[in-house]
């Protein structure tokens, strides 16, 4: 059994083998003799011993002290929401170039409020509409008009 | 110098840059205040507004972002007992105690003059030590560049974090991001994996934008829902007028604390990516060490208060000297910074006040003006601080967030900036949680190129691999480079000795 350390380190070595691999088809440039794969394996290759080293020091460790466990925290964190948070950001970044910026914003900055703090009252129902509208309308008309950039448009709306 | 130093002030007073220096500031000043909301993303959120500005208008207002963010913690650290950033930790030792026996006025002022004298005593090296170390830089060939960068890595990798393997992967994982993309040297594709977006290689600022506000948000976001209470109550009785002749006496009386804790912020701010968080505890046990009355510590005195206040703004002007005189960021907020130079088509390193003399002026007249204008700020906006703590962070994040957008999609007016947001965001969050240290990767991303593109130029120049060890700036930043790793593996042994560093290993 290894733990999270070695997991991130197998991890870790896997991804930069992965890699190494793939620079080996890189051709040579006659101008540079050393090759644009030369730097690439070097540090390819440091990361896949450090991955490595971060395993085996994770099992080792484990062997001396198999019971060793972290202590629980001590309020547990609340991953679902933290993935909830994810997605609705997610969705955002895939709906911005679909749904254009205006609306992408106002839907965002909506649903991530009431998904942080649910609203249980008229203050925060009201809270969240308003909040959206304010980001929307503040910093579509800060960076079209004064900054001078230029936020997606949406190929579904055109807005 | 001086004549320059003088012209570019009275430059800067003109509104059109006093404005984004005054904006910067308030907004360093209230992110600062903020519990949860570091400097590091107070300046991520301001650098999408100085797209448009001129280069010096940009960096005038985040210099105001890192001088106010970095007193600003002092608001919340001294009046409510929370420290508003990691580098105002310590004032809340003092500070807090002093405030709750009645004395609030001279503790949040004790650190703002603190602050100031700090400030201005990193803003005295940062003027007369810039321009010699880049001097003295200019003369560095490939050999030494790439020792020095090995350098700033193994410093950083070292001196973060729980483990020094971890330091080493986490930096290791940012050159191999770096990797990704045409090579430097010749333009030759390698490793897009087929994704077009790939082949410019990867931006560092969405990255940085991306892991650093994940991290900390999403780890925010954690306790919520869990009955971790985010808001936080404000005594409104409370009374911050203050005799500030008083004040500035209890400072100036104290000169050798002032000036020992000052050097001590520049010193560590000089130190790739340690930054104010290590400053105000060091400065702070310094101080206690010298005392004459160390049992007080603790307990309300106001040397605790300056030693911790004063270290963390000198600590500003000495990580303003790494970048400016080597192109080295000191930590994230000048990693950003460096990023606004890159925007603005400004080369960083030492030529950078050579050829842009009036940028490089501009940022130590920002630097200086802009510690009155923080002390400023505090005096009016104190009370209106203690009320924006209270704004609920379901309301501040989404806000956030989408100014992370903003910012990353101006970069190219276009949406693969936005897409590499998202995935080192959640890298970003995922090393969180496996406890690799951030700090390390943003350098690694950085420095990689350059790393890259002086390692093959020395070799092209001549193959043989001792003129690393041999020639003796570069052997000797090699050295240094050892030398730190060693330091750092006996420090990280003594503290494992002592049970300081939390066991790391836990069941997936």
């Amino acid at each position: 059994m290894i733990g999270r350390d070695g997991v991130t380190g197998l991890v870790a070595c896997a991804t930069s083998l992965v890699l190494f691999w793939l620079t080996l088809g890189l051709e040579k440039n006659p101008l540079v003799p050393i090759g644009p794969g030369f730097y690439p394996r070097l540090v390819l290759g440091i990361t896949a011993a450090l991955g490595f080293a971060l395993l085996v020091v994770d099992v080792l460790r484990r062997r001396a002290r198999p019971t060793d466990a972290r202590a629980a925290p001590a309020v547990r964190p609340n991953y679902a929401l933290v993935a909830l948070t994810f997605a609705a950001f997610g969705a955002y970044v895939l709906l911005l170039p679909l749904l254009g910026y205006r609306v992408a914003t106002f839907l965002f900055v909506l649903g991530g409020s009431f998904l942080l703090e649910p609203p249980r009252g008229a203050g925060l129902w009201l809270r969240g509409p308003l909040l959206a509208l304010a980001t929307t309308l503040a910093t579509y008309f800060i960076f079209e008009d004064y900054l001078a950039v230029l936020l997606p448009r949406g190929s579904w709306t055109g807005f | 110098m001086y004549g320059l130093l003088w012209d570019a002030i009275v430059n800067l007073v003109q509104l059109k840059y006093l404005l984004p220096l005054v904006i910067g500031t308030v907004a360093g000043v209230v992110g600062g205040a903020l519990p949860g909301v570091t400097i590091t993303m107070t300046v991520i959120i301001v650098l999408p507004f100085t797209f448009g500005l001129d280069p010096l208008q940009g960096l005038a207002a985040m210099t105001g972002v890192y001088v106010g963010g970095s007193a600003g913690g002092l608001v919340t650290a001294t009046l409510l007992g929370i420290p508003g950033t990691p580098s105002s930790v310590a004032t809340t030792f003092d500070g807090f105690p002093m405030a709750k026996r009645g004395e609030a006025g001279r503790a949040m002022w004790l650190g703002v003059w603190g602050s100031l004298f700090g400030g201005m005593i990193g803003g005295v090296f940062l003027i007369a030590a810039t321009g010699p170390l880049a001097e003295f830089a200019v003369a560095f060939g490939p050999w030494e560049f790439f020792s020095l960068f090995v350098l700033a890595l193994s410093m950083v990798a070292g001196l973060v974090g729980h483990s020094l393997l971890k330091g080493f992967l986490s930096g290791a994982i940012g050159l191999v991001v770096t990797v990704l993309g045409n090579d430097p040297v010749m333009g030759q594709p390698r490793l897009t994996l087929g994704i077009e977006f790939l082949e410019g290689g990867v931006p560092f600022l969405p990255v940085l934008i991306g892991v650093f506000a994940f991290a900390q948000i999403m780890s925010d976001v954690e306790k919520m829902g869990r009955g971790v209470r985010l808001r936080e109550s404000l005594d409104r009785a409370i009374t911050l007028s203050v005799s500030h002749g008083k004040v500035v006496w209890e400072i100036v009386s104290r000169p050798f604390l002032l000036l020992w804790t000052s050097f001590i912020g520049v010193l560590i701010g000089v130190l790739p990516a340690v930054g104010g968080s290590a400053a105000n505890m060091m400065a702070y046990d310094q101080a206690k060490k010298f005392s004459r009355h160390p049992e007080r510590f603790g307990t309300g005195t106001p040397e605790g208060i300056i030693a911790s206040e004063s270290a963390n703004n000198a600590n500003v002007g000495g990580s303003l000297v790494t970048i400016m005189a080597f192109g080295i960021p000191g930590d994230a907020v000048t990693a950003v910074m460096l990023g606004a130079l890159t925007i603005h088509g400004i080369q960083s390193g030492p030529l950078f006040i050579s050829q842009n003399t009036q940028v490089a002026y501009g940022i130590f007249a920002a630097y200086l003006l802009a510690h009155p204008i923080m002390a400023l700020v505090i005096a009016f906006g104190a009370r209106f601080m203690l009320r924006v703590v209270t704004v609920p962070k379901a309301a501040l994040f989404p806000v956030v967030l989408v100014l992370c957008v903003v910012g990353a999609y101006a970069l190219g007016n276009n949406m693969s900036t936005v897409y590499v947001l998202l995935i080192f965001g959640l890298l970003g969050y995922a090393m969180v949680k496996v406890d690799l240290p951030l700090a390390p990767l943003i350098l690694g991303v950085i420095l990689g190129d350059q790393i890259e593109t002086n390692l093959i130029r020395a070799l092209m120049t001549d193959g043989d691999l001792w003129l690393f060890v041999t020639r003796p700036i570069s052997g000797g930043l090699l050295a240094a480079s050892a030398l730190s790793v060693g330091f750092a593996l006996w420090q990280h042994r003594r503290q494992h000795g002592r049970g300081e560093a939390g066991e790391d290993a836990q069941d997936f």
